[in-house]
């Protein structure tokens, strides 16, 4: 059989839900079959940092009784994953130990950046449509429980994103003690939100123009029962949810009440987006973060073809912020280029995948955002820099290990048996950073003098030795100077010495 | 032009009346001479079942009113009393209606055709009176428990619907203090009881009752019996609150929980002629009133016709058994999902055989490829192969998920029982949601197939029961149309708790999108007439009482929209109001099958829409089930359903039109051919089964011809 049926499970924060699809080549990624329970976990998570026993137990028979319908269309693979109501809860090790055992099913409790990936790629699973509108330029309002993700594209790429603790949940929890009192609760949330809303225009918007609003993850699609919506029709309907009773709008869109309520603090967020961007259309694609685990399933098992490049995002992103930073492009670009050659011709040595290569990459972009803030405590500043910085597409994992890069780029390396007890860095992960250090290490001293010397280089691995040979006229006693320490580092984790041969010059 | 108040009370009949008149039409079949004999006594048992089940739900619903002084008025504007005060009335004329039906018609026409029913045991001779003497030593006397009452024995309880004799008894020697001894005629004794055959081969029989009043003094062996009479109480003994209630009233009668009297007799039924004294007895005992006493002048409780109906013999005073025919689509060797996936199959029942439905259950338990099987079951049959085969795909590793309605009236002990079965089979059975009925008939195979997922989809308008799939007629659509397998899906998904889905492809579900959608297409015809385009509604179903769609009705009636109804039983509606409901035509079809399809049609300015359904157009339909109404898209069923509608239409052999004054007339036959829509289809369904590949239907519909 040409398909393979997947199950993903969203343990989201007011709602819980499973979506089935049959994925082929043939027929793309089809949704056979969709449940969804209302099950208010951000509540308790948001308030109190815990989510009751009771809660517990039903979200377990919830599941075991998703687990029948999978068995019923005899699924091919599953991801069940829980976002930000499970990740606020204090003892969600505990929770998540105790779901898995009882349900015998594998959850994973996503990072922030994970979970807004999943939701980047459902939209982008609609690839023509998402092409098309990504030329203008456009944003994503990816709305939660806890919080709002705005992203924003430079032609066809993303490049940065924000996370503002905003969501529709939590707004509607602090305001529920009062929101009777309160004829229009929409005013209230627009000053509630401003105030965040103003410094992100100030500081990342700009004179940026922004044509096209995508919106995913609350329920405005079910409200506005269409794909798109010009600026003027998303007023009109802001108008009759806000101008009405919740019950009379309900009635007058035909939908349950309860699904205008949680929609109201995005409609404000949405609206003053239109209002300050210039915002043309509003996009609202209707999809959800099962469906970024359906793509990427899909993608990862070769059922559909490679679509859009989410790697470029994120080495778009990451020199959006190298620019912010103010990181010099030309020393970066040469740093980048070698680290990476490098990396390609020590393969047998380091065994790592291309996964890795990225974050080399990434690593060799950001390596002096640093100096933004103090020359003489790069390494440190460039850590917290990029630990505080999401980037779509990475995981907070693999941002550890950039940011680890990048510090013991400059900084004394610290062994494993003396971070393994701070940072909770896993083994692997540990010697990651330490490869992809000592290759960064020897690119950085290349370009010590940030005069690109080593333009032309060529790298052989010989049996003892990695060979630099380069082609330059300009005196490089700098770099070889200061070299042999680089050098040891490099042969310490790789056992191979790293040497530099000046080609004579004819 | 003043604007009409379409929701005004005087514009809508009252539907219990309603229904009552409905009764009356079934009588009227008992009446027509052109019937079989033994058709028209089947008729005149079911008047009689009909009205005891009216009595049992819908009198004691509103005595309930009454006692609770629930002032709320009905759609036509009456209170609960004033409703009670014309239901009994006219009851008493359908109930004299029903017995000189059966003493000056029936019973003379059966001793034509040489069968005798001796109506008083002093008319036996002397042979059958030894005859029946000794039958009653035998069998009748060891299951009789006769009790008296007096000053150390209390009242007895006498049991709902059971039919008694009561006696008054003299202690022998005593003079003047009589005392009340009752006896219940047992149930389990055939209520006909054959005599020995005459010398001319004459068939005669006697009823249990009879023989017992002519034995009662072996009963009480040291007393005079003074009389001995049949008699017969209903109950109000009903727990459950009609679901066509408003809810506030349900409120209302639990706080009025403590007055209301549990068991109230509602209903007694007397010989004709009971002595005085003992009917003053009963009277007092029941605290009944005069008007819900009704003097018999025959046996009581009709319902034996029933039994008599299936004595041996007399065949050539039946209507011969009408064979269901094979489904012109379905007659090919493949498999039925093959069948399905060539195209969407319309199913008539019973003209057409009932057995693709059980077979797609069947073959969905049996086919390796089927994943998942899951049904709505509202009312089985006893031995139902549908349920013996979903527990057969649960023990070939299906997933099978069956929704059983505990809540179908008078079924919740049957159900109860299969579902537990069902679940041992390892079924998973849900039991629908809470406060709503599931009424909707709906069957869901997932197919693992070469290419994808496939879903097959039954819908219905009728039970999945194989029995009276036989008797009603029904229509259902077989198909694997995506759009309707995923809203299968969701109805299931919605049926086992989950969210509601957010939005539908194809199928439209009561209670919460169905009302709203009929008014809309209701409302679209009334719109296009406005705008000077013809509209046109045609819709059949079984009872019409709700009183939004009614107005909706009217208005589009005054818009110049063109209605015709096909409604079996309650229409709340009235016809000729002018400025109202000139446009209106209903009419009711009551023959040998019970009409039962809904089938709605909506002209739509030429783009016509056809839709099947399991709902009425009642309250408790539309607001308080969970019913599906789905739309005949492919052309060439809508054609048939359409001609469905027509030759229905065209009917003037078994149809009734509503007049003005809210009676019901058979239809001027002078000068037309006779149609008579359950034989047309009888006929059609022979002659497609033997020619399948030939079967497009033309609009211009054939008349029948009649037979007599």
């Amino acid at each position: 059989m040409q398909y393979k049926i997947f199950a993903a499970i969203d343990i989201g924060s007011y709602e819980v839900g499973m979506k089935i699809y049959e994925l082929s080549r043939a027929k793309g990624i089809k949704e056979l079959d969709s449940v969804t329970y209302r099950m208010e976990l951000g509540k308790e998570a948001y308030a109190a940092g815990k989510i009751s026993v009771e809660k517990i137990e039903n979200l377990c028979a919830l599941l075991q009784s998703f687990k029948t319908i999978m068995a019923g269309y005899k699924v091919n693979g599953y991801r069940a994953c829980a976002t930000s109501a499970m990740r606020e809860t204090k003892n969600r090790v505990i929770i998540q130990d105790y779901l898995e055992k009882k349900t015998g099913l594998k959850i994973e409790i996503l990072s922030n950046s994970e979970q807004r990936f999943l939701d980047y790629m459902s939209i982008a699973s609609s690839e023509n449509e998402f092409n098309k509108i990504i030329q203008k330029g456009t944003a994503i309002v990816d709305v939660g429980g806890g919080s709002v993700q705005i992203s924003l594209f430079d032609k066809d790429r993303l490049i940065s994103t924000q996370n503002i603790r905003i969501g529709n949940l939590r707004i509607r929890e602090r305001l529920s003690a009062f929101e009777k009192e309160v004829p229009h609760i929409e005013r209230v949330i627009a000053e509630m939100v401003s105030s965040d809303l103003m410094s992100f225009k100030k500081m990342y918007l700009k004179d940026r123009e922004i044509k096209n609003l995508i919106v995913v993850g609350d329920n405005l699609n079910d409200v506005a029962k269409v794909s798109s919506m010009t600026a003027a029709e998303f007023k009109n309907l802001y108008e009759l949810v806000t101008e009405y009773s919740i019950d009379e709008a309900a009635e007058r869109l035909d939908v349950p009440a309860e699904s205008i309520y949680m929609l109201i603090p995005s409609l404000v967020i949405h609206k003053w987006f239109i209002e300050a961007c210039g915002v043309e259309t509003v996009w609202i694609p209707g999809l959800d973060l099962n469906d970024g685990m359906a793509y990427e399933y899909a993608q990862q098992n070769k059922i559909l073809k490679k679509g859009h490049d989410f790697e470029e995002d994120i080495i778009a992103s990451a020199r959006n912020m190298a620019k912010r930073y103010m990181c010099s492009k030309t020393h970066s670009k040469a740093l980048e280029d070698i680290s990476l050659e490098i990396y390609d011709k020590t393969k047998k040595l380091h065994g790592l995948d291309a996964r890795k290569r990225l974050l080399l990459q990434i690593a060799a972009i950001l390596h002096s955002c640093g100096k933004y803030i103090s020359f003489s405590n790069v390494a440190e500043c460039s850590y917290s820099i990029i630990m505080s910085t999401e980037i779509i597409g990475l995981s907070e994992r693999e941002r550890e290990i950039i940011a680890n890069i990048v510090r013991y780029n400059t900084q004394e390396f610290h062994y494993y048996e003396t971070v393994e007890r701070e940072a909770g860095i896993t083994k692997e992960d540990y010697l990651t950073v330490a490869k992809l250090t000592a290759i960064l290490r020897v690119a950085n001293a290349l370009d010590r003098s940030h005069r690109q010397k080593f333009k032309d280089v060529r790298i052989t691995l010989k049996e003892n030795e990695l060979v630099i040979a380069v082609d330059t006229s300009e005196d490089i006693s700098l770099e070889k100077g200061l070299f042999s320490d680089k050098a040891d580092f490099f042969q310490e984790v790789f056992s191979v010495r790293p040497v530099i041969k000046k080609k004579k010059v004819r | 032009m003043e604007k009409i108040d379409f929701m005004k009370s005087e514009y809508y009949r009252n539907r219990e009346l309603s229904w009552l008149s409905f009764d009356e039409r079934v009588l009227g079949e008992a009446r027509d001479k052109s019937l079989p004999l033994f058709e028209r006594l089947k008729f005149l048992s079911i008047t009689a079942s009909n009205l005891d089940e009216f009595f049992m739900i819908r009198v004691a619903s509103l005595k309930d009113m009454v006692h609770a002084k629930y002032t709320k008025k009905d759609i036509a504007g009456l209170s609960a009393s004033e409703q009670l005060e014309l239901i009994l009335k006219a009851t008493h004329d359908l109930v004299n209606l029903q017995y000189s039906t059966y003493n000056r018609s029936l019973l003379p026409a059966l001793k034509q055709q040489g069968f005798t029913l001796v109506t008083q045991h002093e008319n036996l001779t002397k042979e059958q009176k030894a005859f029946v003497d000794r039958y009653f030593q035998e069998n009748v006397y060891p299951v009789l428990t006769p009790m008296a009452v007096d000053s150390s024995r209390p009242f007895p309880l006498i049991r709902n619907k059971s039919l008694n004799i009561g006696a008054l008894i003299l202690e022998k020697g005593e003079e003047g203090v009589y005392d009340f001894a009752t006896v219940q005629v047992p149930s389990v004794l055939p209520r006909i009881v054959e005599l020995p055959e005459g010398k001319d081969g004459e068939r005669r029989a006697i009823l249990l009752e009879e023989i017992i009043e002519r034995n009662i003094g072996q009963l009480f062996l040291n007393y005079d019996v003074i009389c001995a009479h049949p008699y017969r109480i209903m109950r109000n003994a009903d727990l459950t609150i009609d679901e066509d209630e408003a809810a506030d009233l349900l409120k209302e009668i639990q706080k009025q929980l403590k007055k209301r009297q549990w068991g109230e007799v509602i209903r007694l039924e007397v010989e004709d002629g009971m002595d005085e004294r003992l009917l003053r007895v009963l009277k007092k005992e029941f605290e009944i009133k005069e008007a819900d006493i009704f003097q018999i002048s025959g046996p009581l409780d009709l319902t034996f016709l029933m039994k008599m109906y299936g004595m041996d013999g007399f065949d050539e005073y039946k209507t011969s058994n009408y064979r269901p025919q094979p489904v012109p689509d379905m007659m090919t060797d493949e498999d039925i999902f093959t069948q399905i996936r060539n195209g969407d199959i319309l199913l008539h029942h019973p003209y057409m055989t009932f057995d693709p439905v059980v077979n797609f259950v069947k073959q969905a338990a049996k086919d390796p490829n089927v994943l998942a099987i899951k049904q709505t079951l509202y009312r089985v049959s006893g031995n139902s192969p549908i349920i013996a085969a979903l527990a057969q795909a649960a023990e070939n590793g299906k997933q099978v998920s069956v929704l059983v309605e505990l809540k179908a009236r008078f079924d919740e002990q049957n159900n109860i029982l299969w579902a537990k079965m069902l679940e041992k089979a390892g079924c998973h059975v849900i039991y629908g949601l809470k406060g709503l009925k599931t009424h909707s008939k709906i069957t869901l195979v997932v197919r693992r197939e070469e290419d994808g997922i496939r879903r097959y989809v039954h819908l219905g308008t009728g039970n999945y029961n194989d029995s009276t799939a036989k008797l009603y007629t029904d229509c259902g659509l077989l198909t694997c149309a995506e759009p309707i397998g995923e809203d299968a899906t969701a109805v299931f998904n919605m049926l086992s708790g989950y969210s509601e889905p957010k939005s539908w492809n194809k199928l439209i579900v009561a209670p919460i999108w169905l009302r709203k959608r009929f008014l809309k297409l209701i409302g679209r015809e009334t719109r296009n007439a406005l705008e000077g385009k013809p509209g046109h509604i045609i819709a059949k179903m079984n009872s019409l009482c709700d009183k939004e769609i009614i107005a909706a009705l009217y208005e589009a009636s005054a818009a110049g929209v063109k209605i015709e109804l096909i409604i079996r039983g309650i229409c709340c509606l009235k016809v000729g109001i002018p400025g109202v409901s000139e446009n209106i035509t209903v009419r009711s079809i009551v023959g040998n099958f019970l009409e039962h399809a809904r089938i709605f049609y909506f002209y739509n300015d030429g783009k016509e829409e056809i839709y099947m359904g399991s709902a009425d157009w009642m309250p408790r339909n539309l607001d308080k089930r969970v019913e599906i109404l789905f739309p005949i898209e492919c052309e060439r069923l809508k054609k048939e359903a359409r001609h469905i509608l027509d030759v229905q239409l065209a009917d003037n052999v078994k149809a009734s039109l509503l007049q003005k004054d809210g009676t019901y007339e058979k239809i001027d036959k002078r000068g037309k051919a006779l149609v008579c829509a359950q034989e047309y289809f009888c006929r059609e369904a022979v002659e497609r089964a033997a020619k399948p590949e030939e079967h497009e239907i033309d609009r211009v519909f054939i008349p029948a011809e009649h037979i007599e």
